[in-house]
């Protein structure tokens, strides 16, 4: 079976010092699913989406993304680290949309977009560059190819960043609270870049305090809390009714 | 009150007595010095003139600038490589690094400069060879080591550990978010380092640099010890002759005040030009064309 755009995890644990941060932490995410994982902070759903393209690792439990056991391989008694061209080339799979953009202020737009395809991929420049044009038009900022992030706006820095981690044409991206850097009317531009790319059935992980975008086009939601996955569904009926009191609480305090 | 409209009458700022005193101070301390060092017959000035162009002592200047050039440049490419040792995840190379900048920078410059021109005393014999055989050749260190060789590499060496030092602290300007984007494209070290990294670090790197020069110009001086017949020393060997010291001793420090005057203009542009942060967009950047280069289709 092809598990392209899948992940699965089972039991994953993960601790910062004395803090525990994920306790045994399941998740399954079909291919083309959009997943939105809500909670209040600290409740570990930055660690989680994080330890899916390797920013931490995970300490135990299972973790397979587009079917493989991600950054690492597993022996009869053991997980052993994979080496970094191994590890390189499985998050070249996994798209990451960062809070605060994190784009390359040395390069361009267009550079930033055309940065992992040349500089990772070994892609043909001129290839490239008009792939980038494309994305970055599809984002809205074809005009903007030549401006370096400091001369872009907050929401255009993330549409940018988006297009670059498009570039590498992922099975599955992942975005850690891409619009809590924004100020509140640049918000509407990153979520409508955003729903338009769920509407073409790449697998996308959420983390969002954005509940309007989670009903509207997500298509499963998990609620966090306290390192534990607390309630896990269908994205309305969670957000309708949720079952668990300490969603109906969270979810009263954020509606 | 006069006729004059209130809303119109210049403000003025404050002005203390003792503002005024330092004023006064400073002209008579000044006129007194000049005064001295333009009647004092021992200035010898007419020696100074005679000297500041003089063949030997400009032969020294040279010589001067050639050490400043060539010990910041293999000082500073040997302190890259000590400061991406010093980054690195696997401990024995970082604790090597941190072993060198720490007896580098810890010992006096002139005690390692003097320690290269006698290394010999160490090591009579560099060889080259496979370990355990015979297969090889033996250089005689002495040979070796001359003068300007042990200064060039006492200067190096010790620049090294303030450029590794200098170019960490660089390094560590780097957001981590920077670092995560290029983990998550999938950069590899190297690439991140080349790609992302060093451009990053330039603008707190480049100043800091320019500041290195400016103290590496004077630095040069502690090599007369070893007999190298740089600016001092060539300054030296005249007036061991002659017995005008101070006339001599002018001259060169005229020469490096020149040279350093000479190097901080381009070191406060260099500075104004990193200073904030709006700075970290190349300057062509600010020339903003909105149309795409040729040949991308839109």
């Amino acid at each position: 079976m092809n598990a392209d755009g899948t992940i699965f995890a089972r039991k994953i644990r993960k601790s910062f010092g004395p803090k525990t941060v994920l306790k045994d932490v399941d998740l399954e995410i079909a291919s083309g699913e959009i997943c939105c994982i809500i909670g209040p902070s600290g409740s570990g759903k930055s660690t989680l989406l994080r330890c899916i393209n390797g920013l931490e690792t995970v300490d135990s439990g299972i973790l397979k993304v587009n079917g493989d056991d991600f950054g690492y391989y597993e022996t009869d008694t053991a997980y052993h680290a994979l080496p970094p061209k191994k590890l390189a080339q499985q998050r070249t799979r996994v798209g990451m949309v960062f809070q605060q953009f994190n784009l390359f202020p040395n390069m361009t737009a267009r550079d930033n977009v055309m940065a992992g395809p040349v500089l990772v991929k070994r892609a043909d420049k001129r290839q490239s560059a008009k792939q980038a044009q494309e994305l970055l038009t599809s984002v809205g900022l074809g005009a903007f190819g030549d401006r370096y992030p400091a001369e872009l706006s907050g929401g255009q820095q993330q549409r940018v960043a988006i297009a670059r981690s498009l570039a590498m044409d992922p099975e599955i991206i992942l975005f850690d609270e891409p619009t809590s850097a924004l100020d509140p009317e640049k918000v509407g531009e990153v979520l409508g870049v955003m729903k338009e790319l769920a509407k073409k059935g790449m697998t996308m992980v959420v983390v969002t305090h954005e509940m309007g975008f989670a009903r509207e086009v997500a298509d499963s939601l998990i609620f966090m809390d306290e390192g534990n996955v607390v309630e896990r569904g269908d994205a309305r009926e969670v957000l309708t009714n949720p079952k668990e009191p300490r969603t109906q609480a969270f979810l009263e305090q954020v509606l | 009150m006069s006729g004059m409209d209130s809303a119109l009458k210049p403000r003025l700022k404050r002005r203390s007595t003792f503002e005024y005193v330092s004023w006064v101070v400073c002209i008579l301390v000044g006129v007194g010095v000049l005064s001295s060092v333009a009647t004092n017959p021992n200035f010898k000035w007419d020696v100074v003139a005679k000297y500041f162009t003089h063949e030997s002592i400009l032969r020294g200047l040279m010589l001067t600038i050639f050490l400043t050039v060539a010990s910041m440049a293999l000082g500073t490419l040997l302190g890259l490589g000590l400061a991406i040792m010093r980054a690195s995840t696997i401990k024995p190379i970082a604790a090597l690094a941190g072993v060198y900048i720490t007896i580098f920078r810890g010992t006096p410059v002139l005690v390692q400069l003097i320690f290269w021109f006698n290394i010999s005393a160490l090591y009579p014999n560099l060889s080259i060879g496979i370990p355990f055989t015979d297969i090889g050749t033996a250089i005689d260190t002495n040979a070796l080591m001359g003068p300007i060789t042990a200064a060039l590499i006492g200067l190096t060496l010790n620049e090294a550990a303030y450029m590794a030092e200098i170019i960490r602290g660089g390094f560590s300007a780097v957001g981590k978010g920077q670092l995560e984007a290029a983990d998550s494209l999938g950069m590899s070290g190297a690439m991140k380092m080349r790609k992302v990294i060093i451009p990053q670090a330039m603008p707190s790197i480049i100043p800091a640099t320019g500041n290195q020069v400016i103290g590496m110009f004077k630095e040069t001086s502690l090599v007369s010890v070893l007999g190298v017949a740089e600016l001092l020393q060539s300054a030296q060997l005249i007036y061991a002759r002659t017995y005008e010291t101070i006339p001599l001793l002018i001259v060169a420090s005229l020469w490096y005040l020149v040279m350093t005057l000479l190097l901080s203009y381009p070191q406060s542009k260099l500075e104004q030009k990193y200073s904030h942060t709006s700075a970290r967009v190349p300057r062509k950047a600010r020339k903003v064309t909105l149309t795409a280069p040729e040949g991308i289709a839109r």
